[in-house]
């Protein structure tokens, strides 16, 4: 059946837009395992693969952020058990000034977030993005920093 | 200071005489009155022009950056027998000592390539309050006597205590003294009242989130992008920057308020453990963008988060060339089972 939107309806019919870059070794594993494992998890991620969150420039996030991504994730290995030893413990650094720095100039906490998931953990994967959506979902739609705003 | 001045002037002149260095990289009296332009010194008959007072303000490792990274550049295309060291002595006070460690500590150069002529520092007139002191006019003459700045424009006389018209980061400065030098030229008791140093951050931060949201849409609304905060900072050495990189192209050239927030916002991130609060951005930027507001607060968290102070140990690594295992994580999202 056809249905025709009011733009009063579209726009109550707002979904948030995350965008959530993984590491290629453990979250984006994770979220093979989900899938394959069939657990549920919010259609509102768009994943981006990434060698290894110590590849993550921050401009990515905040680029992000500029086109109109609701919500940043950023998920990688466990510290120590990075496929390349030490590349999420320099970005957990990097994160962090970015979390707290973005915070200052007055961005919502729950924009940008940042965690861990294993390649064995597909529940913990889809518990994460169902956390994230909703969280990102209580703020509304993004509207600092964001273009043409 | 007028001891410092004259050390200063013998100690360069030995060591172009003696062909340690190849130029000297200082201050020199300048063109308007109260102000002093750095200046590049290659004579030892020329060291004369050196001198040393309230009125240097820029930070003057960024010279001595270009100077070697342009040097290494040239070297090159010569052949390996015909290639030579070039050595920079620089005037060097707190603020700017520090700027040379983390070029060192991010191997810019090497330590034999630098000769640091150490001054004490008691701040810089902030070229800002004198205008404001000045109340605007075109400054006819100036003198400083006895702690005390004198101005004449057209419209009359106006004076004030050097201490009311030193810049901000002057005022909290937990560094006047050298962190690092090869001849130190005199000596002065700290002035600066160091542990105010992060209050206006603590009071911004204890806004609510639109109000600081406000603030750096207002500031940053008045930025017109012209890049001279970044060409004057010492940290900012790198032969393409971001904002100028097209591919990929990070940054839109638009009049998009947002291009010039990521602009800013970036071109301030990457001074996270690398920002020395020597105040030369804001001291040149046209439009008088409050930067250090912001940038304060990476000095105070790389403080508070990783204990890391920028510049101040030549053993420390990069701040973000590093980690420890211990890294705190309270950032770190936890979904709520069943969430
Ligand atoms: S950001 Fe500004 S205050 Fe910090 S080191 Fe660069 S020029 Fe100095
Ligand atoms: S803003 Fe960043 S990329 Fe540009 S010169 Fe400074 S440090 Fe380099
Ligand atoms: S100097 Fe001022 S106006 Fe120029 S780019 Fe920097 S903040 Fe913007
Ligand atoms: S490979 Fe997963 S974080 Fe480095």
């Amino acid at each position: 059946m056809e249905k025709v939107m009011t733009e009063e309806q579209s726009a109550n019919a707002w979904e948030p837009k995350i965008v959530a870059i993984v590491c290629n070794w453990c979250t984006y594993a994770g979220a093979d395992l989900a899938g394959i494992s069939r657990i549920q998890y919010p259609p509102n991620v768009r994943i981006i693969r990434v060698p290894c969150t110590g590849r993550i420039n921050p401009f990515y996030i905040l680029r992000a952020l500029q086109e109109g991504a609701d919500g940043v994730l950023v998920s990688g290995c466990h510290p120590g058990e990075c496929h390349y030893i030490t590349g999420n413990l320099t970005a957990r650094r990097k994160f962090a000034a970015l979390k707290s720095f973005l915070g200052y100039i007055g961005l919502e906490g729950d924009r940008t977030l940042f965690t861990w998931v294993s390649a064995s953990e597909g529940d913990r994967f889809a518990q994460v993005i169902r956390g994230v959506t909703k969280a990102v979902r209580a703020l509304g739609p993004a509207r600092k920093l964001v273009k043409g705003i | 200071m007028e001891n410092v001045e004259k050390k200063l002037r013998e100690e360069a002149k030995g060591l172009l005489a003696e062909k340690k260095v190849d130029v000297v990289v200082g201050y020199e009296k300048g063109t308007l009155p109260l102000t002093a332009t750095p200046c590049f010194i290659t004579t030892p008959e020329e060291a004369d022009r050196l001198v040393w007072n309230p009125f240097c303000v820029l930070n003057l490792a960024k010279f001595v950056h270009d100077l070697l990274s342009q040097h290494h550049e040239a070297q090159k295309r010569v052949k390996p027998e015909a290639r030579r060291k070039k050595v920079v002595g620089v005037v060097a006070r707190g603020c700017t000592s520090r700027s040379l460690v983390i070029h060192l500590q991010e191997k810019q150069y090497g330590r034999d390539e630098l000769v640091i002529l150490g001054v004490p520092c008691g701040g810089y007139l902030d070229e800002k309050k004198l205008a404001a002191l000045a109340g605007g006019e075109e400054i006819r003459e100036g003198s400083l006597d006895d702690g005390k700045i004198a101005v004449k424009t057209v419209k009359g006389e106006h004076q004030a205590p050097l201490k009311e018209l030193l810049a901000d980061n002057c005022l909290v400065c937990r560094f006047n003294q050298p962190v690092i030098a090869d001849i130190q030229t005199g000596e002065i008791a700290p002035v600066a009242e160091a542990e105010k140093e992060y209050d206006p951050v603590t009071a911004f931060e204890n806004l609510p989130p639109e109000a600081r949201w406000a603030y750096f849409e207002k500031e940053m609304a008045k930025c017109i992008r012209c890049a001279a905060c970044r060409n004057v900072c010492p940290s900012c050495y790198c032969r393409i920057c971001f904002a100028e990189q097209s591919q990929p192209r990070w940054v839109d050239i638009g009049a998009d308020p947002s291009d010039t927030q990521l602009f800013q916002l970036m071109r301030m991130y990457h001074m996270v453990g690398r920002c020395v609060d020597c105040g030369s951005c804001t001291a040149v930027c046209p439009m008088g963008v409050d930067l250090r507001k912001f940038l304060k607060k990476l000095d105070k968290d790389a403080f508070s988060m990783f204990g890391h102070r920028a510049g101040v140990s030549m053993d420390e690594p990069a701040l973000l060339g590093a980690y420890k295992e211990t890294d705190g994580e309270e950032f770190i999202f936890e979904p709520k089972h069943g969430g």
